[in-house]
């Protein structure tokens, strides 16, 4: 009953405080639409690359049609045609565009015959007759220019796929000259075989969860919602503090003190009260990702399968938080010392804990630092649910972390406010 | 016979980083039934002397034993019997007269019922019966300490402690908490009333300590006090021939 009637007067201060509602419900709710929003692009950027790229066709032949062809299937790449080689240039050093492809003059007739040449000099060596071109050939330069603001990793994929049509074509054109050369002074040629190389072997690319979520990938909704979730459960400290503090502060606290096994309902309701508004900040932000991104023309976020998964996660997170927020609560003795440590403190945590962006782009110093913050332990969880779709067994181990972690907090917390309330 | 409600014995405290002990070798006692006026200037050791007595200090040397129980092991059960005013107001601003009343209710252990009826009981003595619903923000100053006297009372403890319950209060406030703790006297609850309003104590105490440097300069009932110094006119002149007229900050 001592700890219903505090969770309730938890509940009272709280309507009545319309700026610590804001700070609890509002501020999360803005700052995770925000955070999707600025976020979108650069996630976009890691993994849905999309460039804009300069190609200049001097050689206007079927090598060229290739190279479109192919850049045609590709989602990251988008082929913009230009005439003038300087110009492109110009565009490309200015930042425009971030390469420019220059397919020389006569290079699919260069090509075929240095695949000729290459073929009857086979031929020959191998004893059949054949007519040798003893030209030397120079090497077909496909020349490709870079911004030199573009990602090194951007850079390596453009020059690879370039690479990879170049040997494509080359490889199917050594084929078909092969079956001309075959062909020659037959009275029937046999028809010629259209090869397709791209067919004879080819990378299969999947995700290693192999269920409706498959390709489910990790992108600014998917991220933001529940880091950022994680962030304002743990901003829970600033109105749990404040009022804890003000509470000692304007004397009430010490009218519960003098009051005869007070100590234990008011830590536990305040710690069940903040408890229970975590849980419903963690649904509000949620509802968010599901119903309010998608008009925002962000991706609806996902959940995954396991539902029992999300929300023991989710009370690990609240229990953490909550743990936390108390023992800030407790140990500082004034509001601006508790509320200038704990909101810096938070950040901290939550910016190597991978809730500003995601632990793989840090530094591998920091994604070793980011293992000892609650918040990592948290986005861990979620991630496993919602894109791998971890089960129970999987999440476990953050999931006592996080537990372990609110448990000390407490413990720590109760054995400070004892120290201070002498007998 | 009335019998001892608080026993303080040979009572020490001294803060650290202080050269001056705050309490020293304090020897009293206070019977039960009576309305006991801890006097003293600044600094004199009342609000230690009050801290120590509530379990919320520990005493460097010595006892105190409220109802026969020793605070240092039975600090718990001694909480349960004595209700506490402090000076400042102990109260939840932003939560209405009864809703402050009803959570402290709560905490103290009683029925949903028993709350609501001695808060009715309660609002109407104090005249806060129309307020009940208003927040504490609102108050004025005298509202304010008779509810934080409510708050302090609501669940019948044996033993009331009142630090400076009138400081700060209009006339009207101050006559209204003065004749309820008469009342609460002839009820049979033992009231320390620590004060700097000598006039207050004399109205009320039936017995009297005076306090300062830490040290007891005097303690009996008020009577025996006023004929042991004869030559005073009353009391505040007792008080400044014992504690000197010395300013105290």
């Amino acid at each position: 009953m001592k700890i219903l009637a505090t969770v309730y007067k938890e509940f009272l201060l709280l309507v009545r405080d319309p700026g610590g509602m804001a700070l609890i419900f509002i501020m999360p709710l803005a700052l995770v639409i925000v955070m999707a929003l600025v976020q979108d692009a650069p996630f976009r950027d890691y993994q849905e690359i999309k460039l804009e790229v300069l190609f200049i066709d001097e050689d206007q032949d079927s090598l060229s049609a290739k190279i479109m062809e192919a850049f045609q299937a590709s989602p990251n790449v988008v082929l913009i045609q230009k005439q003038d080689t300087t110009e492109a240039k110009r565009l490309v050093q200015a930042g425009k565009f971030k390469a420019a492809i220059v397919l020389p003059k006569s290079a699919s007739a260069d090509l075929r015959r240095k695949t000729k040449q290459l073929i009857t000099t086979v031929f020959s060596n191998f004893g059949f007759p054949a007519e040798i071109d003893s030209t030397q050939l120079p090497a077909i330069n496909i020349k490709m220019f870079f911004d030199p603001a573009i990602k090194s990793n951007y850079k390596q994929a453009l020059s690879g796929a370039v690479e990879k049509i170049a040997a494509t074509v080359q490889t199917e054109w050594v084929l078909d000259e092969l079956q001309q050369q075959l062909s020659e002074g037959k009275e029937e040629a046999p028809k010629k075989i259209a090869i397709d190389v791209s067919k004879i072997m080819r990378v299969d690319q999947r995700f290693a969860s192999e269920n409706k979520y498959q390709g489910l990938m990790l992108n600014s909704v998917q991220h933001n919602v529940p880091a950022w979730t994680m962030f304002a459960m743990f901003f829970i400290l600033y109105p749990l503090a404040g009022n804890f503090i003000k509470e000692r502060e304007e004397g009430s606290m010490l009218r519960l003190r003098l009051i005869s096994g007070s100590q234990w309902p008011v830590i536990s309701g305040k710690f069940g009260f903040y408890f229970l508004i975590c849980l419903v900040q963690f649904l509000l932000m949620i509802a968010v990702g599901i119903f309010i991104m998608p008009l925002l023309g962000l991706t609806k976020l996902v959940l995954g399968s396991n539902p029992l998964g999300i929300l023991i996660t989710a009370c690990s997170v609240a229990m953490a938080a909550t743990g936390y927020g108390v023992l800030i609560a407790v140990y500082f003795r004034t509001a601006q010392q508790a509320l200038s440590f704990g909101s810096v403190s938070v950040v901290i945590l939550s910016a190597i804990g991978g809730v500003w962006v995601p632990i793989y782009v840090m530094p591998e110093i920091l994604q070793t630092v980011s293992r000892f913050s609650p918040m990592s332990w948290g986005l861990e969880s979620f991630n496993d649910l919602f894109l791998r779709q971890a089960s129970i067994r999987a999440i476990l181990p953050n999931v006592l972390r996080l537990i372990g972690f609110a448990l000390v907090a407490l413990a720590a917390s109760v054995v400070i406010h004892k120290s201070r309330t002498v007998v | 016979m009335s019998t001892c409600a608080v026993q303080l014995d040979n009572l020490t405290k001294q803060y650290p980083h202080s050269a001056k002990r705050a309490v020293s070798s304090l020897t009293f006692e206070i019977q039960e039934g009576s309305v006991f006026g801890l006097l003293g200037p600044n600094g004199a050791g009342k609000s230690t002397t009050v801290m120590m007595l509530c379990g919320l200090m520990r005493p460097d040397a010595g006892s105190i034993s409220v109802f026969g129980l020793d605070v240092l092991e039975k600090g718990a059960d001694i909480r349960k019997r004595i209700g506490v005013a402090p000076q400042e107001i102990a109260l939840f601003p932003t939560l209405t007269a009864y809703e402050n009343l009803f959570y402290f209710g709560r905490m103290y252990g009683m029925r949903a019922a028993d709350i609501r009826s001695q808060i009715k009981k309660y609002l109407h003595i104090f005249g806060l019966s129309e307020k009940r619903n208003k927040t504490v923000s609102t108050f004025s100053g005298g509202m304010k300490k008779r509810l934080n006297l409510i708050a302090a009372i609501l669940h019948h403890p044996k033993l009331i402690i009142l630090d400076e319950p009138t400081a700060g209060v209009d006339v009207q406030s101050r006559n209204m908490i003065l004749d309820f703790l008469k009342s609460m006297k002839y009820e049979g609850s033992t009231i320390i009333y620590s004060s700097h309003v000598l006039e207050e104590a004399e109205r009320i105490c039936s017995h009297l300590g005076i306090i300062d440097e830490g040290k007891l300069l005097t303690t009996g009932t008020r009577t025996s006090i006023m004929s042991a110094h004869h030559e005073c006119k009353n009391l505040e002149q007792i008080f400044l021939k014992l504690t000197g007229k010395n300013i105290r900050d």
